[in-house]
């Protein structure tokens, strides 16, 4: 199975330094169990392809071209040329405009379907691949989708193999110098200034100080609350387990076995978020 | 609240006494009231007392229960019995909103996206709701329409989702969409984004009639434009719509002109549900926690594989090296994001609380009456937690061998 990574220019989050970013690094774990991997990075600077040998990639591809150009044409086509059966790119590229826009539009010029946010991939019989893709709340979703596929990769993915000196240095780096594009091909880019850090939005603001300890605890539950005084243990536990029936995270007494919770009372128990 | 600003020229006019040759002021006559209501303490305190208490107790959480409205301030209209819903009749635009509703429930994400959608719609724009399955919250949420497309809510197919959007974008013309920057928001969004070929303003963090802004190059810079159609709002920075509720009228959408529908290459797609044992407690969605009040820790690991829960615990455990440090909930470990929580023998420190705060459900055992875990839960149990974990575990022996024979 051959596989291409997208790398993007990232910097790290605290020092600033140039780095490849973590989920790109995970794809390149993930890609290393699956296959033949190949790197794949447009843009100016060649240091992404040079990190990701070290991060466990044998060759990578470095497309020159101008800052802030459109790197979906130049990816297009050395996707197209090469015809791996998955590209995995990180969730979000950095460097650039930080859309995300960039492994939905070289999906979309290849007609091939895009898988967001997988943590595991394997191999299935002739031309299938499974994916899982993480949901909310440790959930996962089990894919088995046709190659050639992209996939972005989560945050909660294996991580990454750790830089290695040497093996960045044994790796190979192909510079390619693509086809001049114009810039200024579609929307006029956004006004920019320096980055100003607003202060978080609070649950609820002002009030007394009881107040706003109240909504950082959560609030007392008034109306609806129980308290059970003198009670046996044996009431006392009858009456707990009634209510994490009633609430839905615990299997009603009929069901299998203690722990095991039906499908249906999954679904039900899911719908606190955030 | 803030105090009305007093003027002291005016207040001494007002106490000019007429008639004399001199001026002369009644300084006795207060001027303006003031709007604040005035402190009775002592009405505080008898309301605030404990009646079947044999000392003298305070329930100190009954603030301002008893406070005095001075007589002579003017009522404030309050119509909050019945609120009226405000009623946008011919809109000028439209404002497209498509919210996640996991669960078919409007998240805290789904709220602020209305705050937004309402702040670019303004006095003359409606908002219009795309759900898969109606609900009462959208009214107030802010939403002035409600378009409801039937649609399998298990199923997993992100490009029929993103082909109904098109179409119902062909349908309306709505001059701006919305999606909340989430995982399935997000990914929705960006579907939009290419089927369209429309730009994306992904992850706006300020949104106004007049300017969107958003982080870039590793939040080095930050971009603003004025707003597009297409833009996916960031979690946390907008606030939610809070004014009076909305109508939300149901709107009939006519989705057949989308784009037509491709054959899926998603084979198959099946759910997993987490492995309570092994789920980072940040992800759990049912977690029992232990506190002082528990000695047997073997017991207690029982009884959250008996529940088939995640193991917390409170600081105290995790100081004293009983639990490991990753099972600690609270302001100093791990905020919870579980729907339901039971906590056996923690008090509830304020900071332990702080990790609970977003937990809908929960329950607590404690021997201490007044312990602020027990008040915060909807099911708090006065029995000592050592007792009650072995009760547990029988009750559910008992269960499982009158099911089983």
């Amino acid at each position: 199975m051959r596989i291409a990574v997208l790398l993007s220019a990232g910097r790290h989050p605290v020092s600033g330094k140039p780095t490849l970013p973590r989920t790109e690094a995970q794809a390149i774990r993930m890609a290393a169990g699956l296959g033949a991997a190949t790197g794949l990075h447009v843009g100016p600077d060649a240091f992404p392809a040079e990190a990701a040998l070290g991060h466990g990639l044998d060759y990578a591809a470095h497309i020159a071209c101008a800052a802030g150009s459109d790197p979906v044409g130049p990816l297009a086509a050395r996707i197209v040329s090469d015809a791996p059966d998955i590209v995995l790119a990180g969730r979000r590229g950095q460097g650039g405009d930080e859309t995300g826009l960039v492994p939905y539009a070289v999906a979309a010029r290849l007609g091939v379907p895009i898988v967001p946010d997988a943590v595991a991939m394997r191999p299935a019989t002739d031309g299938l691949v499974e994916i899982d893709q993480a949901l909310p709340k440790g959930v996962l979703r089990r894919l088995v989708v046709r190659t050639p596929v992209v996939v972005t990769v989560h945050p909660a993915a294996p991580p990454p193999l750790p830089f290695a000196f040497g093996k960045a240095r044994r790796g190979s780096i192909e510079r390619i110098a693509a086809a001049p594009t114009d810039l200024a091909a579609g929307a006029p880019p956004p006004e920019e200034r320096p980055y100003r850090k607003r202060p978080k939005m609070m649950r609820a603001a002002g009030g007394s100080a009881a107040d706003r300890l109240k909504a950082v605890t959560g609030e007392a539950t008034a109306g609806g609350a129980k308290v059970l005084d003198h009670q046996t243990p044996e009431d006392a536990a009858k009456e707990v387990l009634a209510f994490l029936r009633r609430v839905g995270v615990l299997a009603p007494a009929s069901a299998a076995g203690p722990g095991r919770r039906p499908a249906a009372s999954e679904d039900a128990s899911r719908h606190a978020t955030s | 609240m803030t105090r009305l600003r007093r003027d002291p020229r005016t207040e001494r006019a007002a106490a000019r006494t007429s008639g004399a040759e001199r001026p002369r002021y009644d300084l006795a006559l207060k001027a303006a009231p003031s709007r604040r209501p005035r402190r009775d303490p002592r009405a505080e305190a008898a309301a605030q007392r404990v009646p079947a208490a044999a000392r003298l107790r305070l329930d100190r959480s009954q603030f301002g229960a008893a406070t005095v409205v001075a007589t002579h301030v003017p009522e404030r209209q309050t119509d909050k019995a019945s609120p009226k819903p405000i009623i946008v009749e011919n809109p000028d635009f439209l404002v497209l909103v498509v919210p996640d509703m996991a669960g078919g429930r409007l998240g805290e994400h789904d709220r602020q996206l209305f705050g937004a959608a309402r702040e670019l719609a303004g006095k003359t724009g409606a908002t219009l709701a795309l759900v898969g399955a109606s609900s009462a919250d959208l009214g107030p949420a802010g939403a002035d329409r409600v378009a409801v497309v039937a649609r399998d809510p298990d199923a997993y197919d992100p490009d029929a989702r993103a082909a109904e959007v098109v179409a119902a974008m062909r349908a309306l013309d709505p001059k701006h969409v919305l999606f909340p920057e989430s995982a399935d928001g997000g990914d929705l969004a960006r579907r939009v984004s290419v089927l369209t070929g429309e730009p994306l303003f992904t992850e706006a963090e300020q949104v106004s009639a007049s300017a969107l802004g958003r982080p870039a190059r590793c939040r080095k810079v930050e971009q603003r434009s004025v707003p597009t159609r297409l833009i996916s709002v960031a979690a946390d920075s907008v606030a939610s719509y809070s004014g009076a509720p909305r109508e939300a009228r149901n709107e009939q959408v006519d989705l057949a002109s989308g784009p037509a529908k491709t054959a899926g290459a998603i084979v198959s797609a099946t759910r997993i549900p987490a492995d309570p044992a092994t789920v980072p407690l940040a992800l759990a969605d049912f977690v029992v926690s232990a506190g002082n009040g528990v000695t047997d820790l073997d017991m207690f690991r029982q009884v959250v594989a008996a529940l088939g829960a995640t193991p917390g615990a409170s600081r105290v455990l995790c100081d004293a090296g009983l639990m490991p440090r990753a099972a600690q909930v609270g302001a100093s470990g791990t905020v919870l994001g579980a729907s339901c929580y039971f906590a056996l023998g923690i008090a509830g420190a304020p900071q332990h609380l702080q990790g609970v705060a977003d937990c809908e459900h929960i329950v607590a055992v404690n021997t201490d009456l007044h312990a602020a875990m027990i008040a915060r839960a909807g099911l708090g149990i006065i029995q000592d937690a050592q007792l009650v974990m072995p009760a547990i575990l029988e009750e559910l022996e008992r269960e499982r061998r009158e099911t089983g024979t």
